[in-house]
């Protein structure tokens, strides 16, 4: 009952507030688009293992679907809270407004600890949660997607429960499903690469060659991994890869000036993305301390770890040379360091934009799922690389045009859009 | 040249003298060969032959006294110079053989005797002794025959036999028919009984009572004769073959006596007790002899005594799964010094008595499957002391009153005196004859020590155990196993186990190690050998990763490989953990999890280096999971971002990464209810929580060790304090809390994390193990904790864990591990292992803390005083002063202490500095405790009780309109701490308002104790009372609202007013 926690939704109201200044909204569009439109409160009785009925408390917020159907994850987590959903809902509203997929934002939610529960319970939760919302969602109104702690597996139960209670057959009613279950090509490459066609779009716009930069990224997993892949396909030359020691229990950084080699890293990388630092001094890196990563002189920036990286301390140490920063993780710069990257006028491909790779692949998983045919890969990530190129173009053009910082020019032109579609339909 | 001559005559001379001997002993068999001739004819032909065996042959003379009977050589004369031997017929003295020289000569061994003539005289004596046994038995066959022919009955024939075979067994079955008789109500069998003795016999049938005064005893009668009487009434009364019958069980029975007889005989060496075994059994065979059950039952005893323990705890719980054969087959795995009277030690005996549980159980409980042993040698407790002794190492005796630092520093120095000592060849004789039956497989030497088996000192891990991979020649062979026995009997006198004895008062005792060899289960896979997987079980679940979980539904943690990694602490790995009772319940539930917290090594002997290695996970199975049996029930492949079980079609591992999830395994409903059954079986069959260790090969599942598991008492969940100020809380956490209180903390002693990593050198990594363990004699036991980064007491590197054993950190009352920053740290890996077992034997608090999570508290600034004391009290350490702090509590918070509150229903703890506890209720000590199920949501019984008050309230005594609930128990989210809102809408006088809160004072009260009992938390009063009139409710001020309010309305409880019962009532 305290209101003295962070609160998540109220946060992300005040950011709305202030795009909805920029955008100079009547106050109809802003109540409208301040609070969900739909949410479903219930309850999931279970019976558990013991014999006994627990029941559970279920959520699904329907931020906004004036776009299209509504998008979103659902959690399962003991500590959930209607406002984390709200926030995360709203947030998703935006995320697919910018990518301009013709979606909407969603969240949902089950208070529970998996941690104290079988995988029957998990079934019987899962299951019960999607009887209770059968109705409100599916492939043409609401589409679910496994986000924190809940798995494919989860999915794959709800889908089933799903056709079992409309009697037919709907793949599209959530994503995030297996390769062979519905589940779209390239799904593991699309955030890495995602990055890259945004950095590659805006080194053309800066009139830097790609084959003719450096990079210095942060982090060695999947996001990364696949970055510097498609970076050096484009030419470009990764001089250093910060990772997670797990015996050491802290970062290193390996450094090769004429470029590392993805190939031979991953050969010594185990499967979280920690390097062998041995074995690469072997081939011929230097190991340098975590925080070394931020100062090298390179062009480009890639921080695709953690949130919070970039801070107020360390921002200064950016090396004069860098011209641009895509973020491949989720707030990986904090707002003390934005301003300072700001008055540097280095590029910023902020994370809203630059990992929206992953939810426009979920939206071609869905695409591919009503058509009921599938793509090859190449073709999933060209159409990708289409869409992100437009949406880096939009926002890129509205920053130049309004004179804004990347990060809140995406912010702005993802919220216009949702507030255009409201208009149009006559709501507002 | 004369001495020489005069030494040749001298040895020609004694030849010359053995020669006649040999002649005389020939002519004497030849005599003897003639078994139809009268005795008297035979005496007559030896006295003449005798005499040439001796010397002094001219004047020797014979005399031979049968049965009063004089038989001598003609001339005879009484000599001094005599040599006599006994006859003896049936261990009964029948007459004597006499040899006398009838002239002096000179002085030899024994008169003038030769000593070579004792023996000769004693030989012949017993000779003529078997011939006249012989003689009497054909005799005696012949008259059975007659008799058979004159149609005796068959149990004549057989008493007859007796008679004149042995008549002291013919006594003691006799003895037998006799309480037979009685028993079945023969009246003239009372009158014999009476005639033993008379006295006491009638006094007991007079009446039952009996004082406490001995039973007197008359004059022996004559008991042949009594006996003659006692078989003559009952072939009276008993029909033939019902007492042919019991005759013969009687005799057989008998036999076993000599057995029990040596078990008792506190003299007898195990070699005595092995032989009375093997000829019990062999004539056991030969005759199908089946004991009754109380005979069998008393060698049982007396053999679990000899060899096992004499802890009647042990007995009591053994003696019902062993049977004689057991023993045989044991007998013939024993490796015991000469005349040893030594035992298996804990670990064998507990290994044995389970295996044999489990295999009389494995015939009617299915789901137990099949249960095997590894194939085992046993070398005897005493062993060491003999060894000690043969080497002249008695003064290691003393080493364990020594100080422990001094133990610590000698002790490398003692194993190698002992590896360099050597065996007794007896010894070596023995345990080279096991090693050709173990052949070339590799093993395993393991202690088994007499302390072992006690109650509650399991000494997990205290004592040495060594792997041979066993490859090589015999000579190799045998040297590494004895050097390997050598070094398990060194570490009897390790400083761990010295210090760990010295805690239970059992230092004085004088421990005995014994060693059991056995073969390690495994197989070949390339160069390497291993089991599919291996792991500990526990009766009791000592750590709980989810409230659900409870103690008695037990503990199982899996590694694939050698089970040492599931035993030892691992400093950056992690073995599967699952619950038996509740086995869907995994600590890992993501993916991520899953992923990142499985075992990612395994422990395997190399067949081609000869040694013990670890290896990694995920290159034995790309390289040999092909050949390894278990790959597919253990592993699963992470592909694509997916984990899934391995199927038949995953031929390569091309793009996918092997994780041992032992997945196919855990849900193939035939391990965990294995597993389950197995507890069940020893759970119930010993009475007490077990502790196993064990290895499956091929789905074969192989009982290594079993042990009473160590405990800790119950602790109570200590109440969460609420309300502290900021700055007195030093840190706080919300993962893998277990229960207790770790009251009136007065020193802490923390190793900063971070300094800690910062140290390059791997002596200054180890130099601070050394100063905790310094600190642990220094500091007042139980009033300090130790704080500090990783895994304690781990295996591995020491980086990831400050490196101490047991006996580095036995006085701390509390041992906190820190996990800095997100990464590979998880706690629970420690549980379950030898090191875990110490300290909830020693009722050591554990605690995890995660101080980067943002929902907890660490005070940094307190812990990283900078008025640490370890330099005054360690001042050769100053130097590592930045890196472990000594906090003197009082002094740091103005005389206050630490107190450690810890709750795991509620998964909370929290350190705070406060004054010393006083109450005593806290002392988070209680037996027996049993916490209820928290699947009890708080929010539902608060509802169920208010509805309860509700309808035991009296709306008109009180002046009650309305009752309303609201807030958290309505809207259902209570939490442990929350109130009950009730809303009260209330019309009454100034009177009816105390009344009325007054009984709602007696009932909030209630409640909170119900609460505390439930969850730890105590607040004074559960119930929160709004009193509202009908003028609140028009005005709708804030309580009021509630009612009838769109977000968040209070419910109206019904009351029961006398109008609606009666209503209910018609």
């Amino acid at each position: 009952m305290s209101t003295t926690a962070f609160n998540a939704f109220e946060m992300a109201q005040a950011q709305f507030d202030k795009a909805a200044e920029i955008l100079n909204f009547d106050s109809g569009t802003r109540e409208l688009l301040r609070n969900p439109l739909r949410e479903y409160h219930f309850s999931i009785p279970v019976h558990m293992d013991d014999g006994s009925v627990q029941v559970f408390r279920g959520f699904r917020v329907q931020y906004n679907d004036a776009r299209g159907p509504c998008k979103g994850g659902i959690r399962f987590h003991p500590a959930e809270t209607i406002d984390t959903v709200r926030a995360l809902a709203m947030w998703m509203t935006w995320k697919t407004a910018v990518v301009d997929i013709p979606l909407g934002g969603s969240k949902g939610g089950v208070i529970c600890d998996p941690h104290n529960l079988s995988q029957r319970e998990l079934e019987q939760i899962a299951r019960g949660w999607i009887r209770q919302v059968a109705k409100n969602v599916g492939p043409i109104t609401d589409v679910p997607a496994p986000d924190v702690m809940t798995s494919p597996q989860i999915m794959l139960w709800m889908l089933d429960e799903y056709e079992t209670i409309t009697g037919a057959k709907y793949p599209g009613v959530i994503t995030g499903k297996p390769v062979g279950m519905g589940g779209s090509l390239g799904r593991t490459e699309a955030t890495g690469y995602g990055l890259i066609y945004t950095v590659r779009e805006a080194l053309k716009e800066l009139g830097i060659r790609s084959d003719e930069t450096t990079a210095s990224v942060q982090g060695f997993g999947n996001v990364a991994q696949y970055a510097i892949q498609l970076y050096n396909q484009l030419g470009g030359t990764v001089i250093s890869v910060s990772y997670w020691d797990q015996k050491d229990n802290t970062t290193y950084v390996v450094r090769k000036n004429d470029g590392i080699n993805v190939k031979e890293l991953l050969g010594i990388t185990d499967r979280f993305g920690g390097v062998d630092g041995n074995k690469a001094k072997d081939l011929g890196y230097e190991i340098l301390p975590g925080e070394a990563w931020i100062s090298q002189e390179v062009d480009i920036l890639l921080p695709c770890a953690l949130e919070n990286q970039v801070t107020g301390e360390n921002v200064e140490q950016i090396h004069s040379g860098v011209k641009l920063i895509g973020e491949g993780a989720n707030g990986p710069t904090t707002p003390e360091a934005d301003q300072v990257i700001q008055k540097r006028s280095i590029y910023m491909v902020p994370d809203f934009l630059a990992n929206a790779g992953g939810v426009t692949c979920s939206y071609f998983e869905q695409v591919q799922n009503s058509m009921n045919y599938y793509w090859p890969k190449d073709e999933v990530l060209g159409k990708l690389d289409i869409k992100m190129t437009a949406a880096f173009l939009a926002v890129n053009e509205l920053a130049k045009k309004r004179k804004l910082y990347m990060r809140d020019a995406a912010f702005v032109i993802a919220v216009n859009r949702v507030a255009q579609a409201c208009k149009d339909r006559g709501w507002v | 040249m004369s001495t020489n001559n005069n030494q040749a005559e001298r040895v020609i001379g004694t030849l010359q003298e053995r020669a006649k001997e040999l002649s005389c002993l020939f002519r004497i068999e030849e005599i003897l060969q003639d078994s139809n001739q009268e005795l008297s004819h035979l005496f007559e032909s030896l006295i003449q032959v005798i005499p040439l065996g001796w010397q002094h042959t001219e004047i020797c003379q014979v005399k031979i006294v049968f049965q009063g009977d004089e038989f001598k050589s003609s001339n005879y004369k009484p000599t001094e110079w005599i040599l006599t031997a006994n006859l003896i017929v049936n261990d009964e003295l029948v007459g004597s053989l006499e040899v006398s020289y009838t002239e002096e000569r000179p002085m030899e061994d024994e008169g003038p005797f030769l000593k070579e003539e004792r023996k000769l005289i004693n030989t012949l004596g017993e000779r003529i002794g078997q011939f006249i046994n012989y003689q009497q038995l054909r005799q005696i066959y012949k008259e059975v025959e007659s008799r058979k022919a004159e149609s005796h009955t068959d149990s004549k024939i057989v008493v007859d036999l007796l008679y004149h075979t042995d008549p002291k067994l013919y006594m003691r079955i006799a003895r037998r028919l006799l309480n037979y008789l009685y028993k079945n109500g023969v009246s003239e069998s009372q009158k014999i009984l009476q005639k033993f003795i008379p006295a006491s016999y009638s006094k007991i049938a007079d009446s039952d009572t009996g004082d406490n005064i001995p039973l007197s005893h008359q004059g022996e009668p004559d008991i042949m004769d009594l006996s003659q009487e006692i078989y003559n009434i009952a072939y009276s009364y008993t029909n033939d073959q019902k007492l042919l019958n019991h005759l013969q069980r009687w005799i057989q029975e008998d036999r076993a006596n000599l057995v029990i007889k040596t078990l008792n005989d506190p003299r007898a060496t195990l070699d005595d007790i092995a032989d009375q075994l093997r000829r019990f059994k062999q004539i056991a065979e030969k005759e199908n002899l089946e004991l009754s059950e109380p005979i069998q039952r008393t060698i049982i005893v007396q053999l679990i005594r000899a060899l096992m323990s004499s802890r009647m705890g042990f007995i009591h719980r053994s003696k019902n799964y062993l049977s004689l054969e057991d023993f045989h087959n044991l007998f013939a795995a024993i490796i015991s010094p000469t005349a040893s009277r030594g035992r298996l030690g804990g670990k064998g005996s507990g290994m044995f008595v389970a295996s044999k549980l489990l295999e009389k159980q494995v015939k009617t409980n299915k789901e137990l499957g099949q249960i095997r042993t590894p194939k085992t040698y046993y070398v005897t407790t005493d062993g060491v002391y003999n060894f000690i002794c043969y080497n002249d190492l008695e003064h290691v005796f003393e080493q364990k009153y020594k100080d422990i630092e001094q133990i610590r520093m000698e002790y490398p120095q003692l194993v190698d005196i002992f590896k360099n000592s050597k065996f007794p060849p007896d010894i070596v004789d023995k345990v080279s004859a096991a090693l050709d039956d173990l052949a070339d497989t590799p093993l395993i030497v393991r202690s088994s020590s007499l302390l072992e088996d006690q109650l509650g000192t399991a000494f997990s891990g205290k004592y040495r155990s060594v792997f041979l991979g066993n490859q090589g020649t015999k000579q190799e062979r045998l040297h590494a196993l004895l050097d390997a026995i050598a070094e398990v009997y060194a570490s009897t006198f390790a400083p761990d186990p010295i210090e760990y004895r010295k805690e239970r008062d059992l230092l004085d005792f004088n421990e005995e190690m014994g060693v059991m060899i056995s073969e390690v289960v495994g197989e070949r896979v390339g160069d390497y050998f291993l089991p599919s997987f291996a792991g500990v079980i526990f009766s009791n679940n000592e750590f709980r990763w989810s409230p659900r979980i409870k103690r008695e539904d037990g503990l199982v943690r899996l590694t694939p490989g050698l089970g040492t990694r599931a035993v030892d602490r691992l400093a950056d790995d992690y073995p599967i953990l699952v619950s038996p009772g509740q086995p869907d319940l995994r600590v890992n539930v993501t993916q991520d999890e899953v992923v990142r917290y499985s075992p990612n090594k395994l422990d395997v002997i190399n067949l081609k280096t000869n040694t013990f290695e670890t290896i990694d996970l995920v290159d034995f199975i790309k390289n040999h999971g092909h050949e390894f049996s278990a790959t597919d029930q253990l592993i699963s492949l992470l592909r694509d971002d997916r984990l899934q079980q391995m199927s038949l079609l995953d031929l390569d591992f091309e793009g996918a990464h092997p994780v041992a999830t032992f997945d196919k395994l855990l849900n193939n409903n035939k391990f965990i209810p294995q597993v389950r059954a197995i507890l069940a079986t020893l759970n119930d069959g010993f009475g007490i929580p077990v502790d196993i260790e064990f290895a499956v090969k091929n789905d074969e599942f192989y009982l290594l060790q079993c042990r009473p598991q160590s405990y800790g008492k119950a602790r109570r969940p200590a109440p969460i304090p609420k309300d502290v100020p900021e700055e007195d809380i030093i840190f706080s956490a919300n993962r893998y809390i277990t229960n207790g209180h770790a009251a009136d903390i007065a020193y802490i002693v923390y190793v900063d994390p971070e300094r800690y990593s910062q140290i390059e050198s791997k002596d200054t990594l180890l130099e601070v193990g050394k100063v905790v363990s310094k600190l642990n004699t220094i500091l007042p036991k139980r009033q300090f904790i130790l704080m500090g980064p990783g895994r304690w007491g781990s295996r591995g590197d020491v980086k990831l864990g400050v490196s101490i054993t047991y006996s580095d950190i036995n006085n701390t009352a509390m041992l906190i591990e820190v996990a800095r920053k997100k990464g590979n740290y998880i706690p629970d890996l420690s549980f379950g292992t030898h090191f875990f077992q110490d300290l909830v034997e020693s009722e050591i608090h554990y605690l995890p803390l995660y101080p980067d999570n943002q929902d907890v508290k660490f005070n940094k600034r307190f812990l990283n005083t900078p008025r640490s004391i370890l330099h005054k009290l360690l001042p050769e350490y100053e130097y590592l002063d930045h890196v472990i702090k000594v906090i003197d509590v009082a002094d740091e918070s103005r005389g206050r202490v630490l107190q450690v509150y810890m709750n795991s229903e509620l998964d909370e703890a929290i350190a705070v500095l406060a004054p010393p506890a006083t109450k005593v209720d806290d002392s988070g000590v209680q037996k027996d405790f049993q916490l209820k199920s928290v699947s009890d949501e708080h929010w539902r019984w608060r509802h169920r009780m208010v509805e309860g008050l509700a309808r035991s309230l009296d709306p008109d005594k009180f002046g009650v309109k309305g009752l309303y609930v609201f807030g958290s128990t309505n809207n259902g989210n209570a939490g442990p701490g929350s109130d009950i809102d009730l809303l009260v809408h209330y019309d009454g006088t100034g009177e009816h308002e105390k009344d009325l809160m007054q009984w709602l004072d007696g009932w909030s009260g209630c409640l909170d104790e119900i609460n505390y009992s439930k969850t730890g938390y105590r607040s004074g009063g559960l119930l929160d009372i709004h009193l509202i009139t009908d003028d609140d409710i028009r005005k709708k001020r804030w309580d009021a609202s509630k009612i009838g309010a769109i977000t968040d309305p209070a419910t109206e409880l019904p009351l029961t007013r006398e109008e609606a019962a009666k209503e209910d009532s018609e």
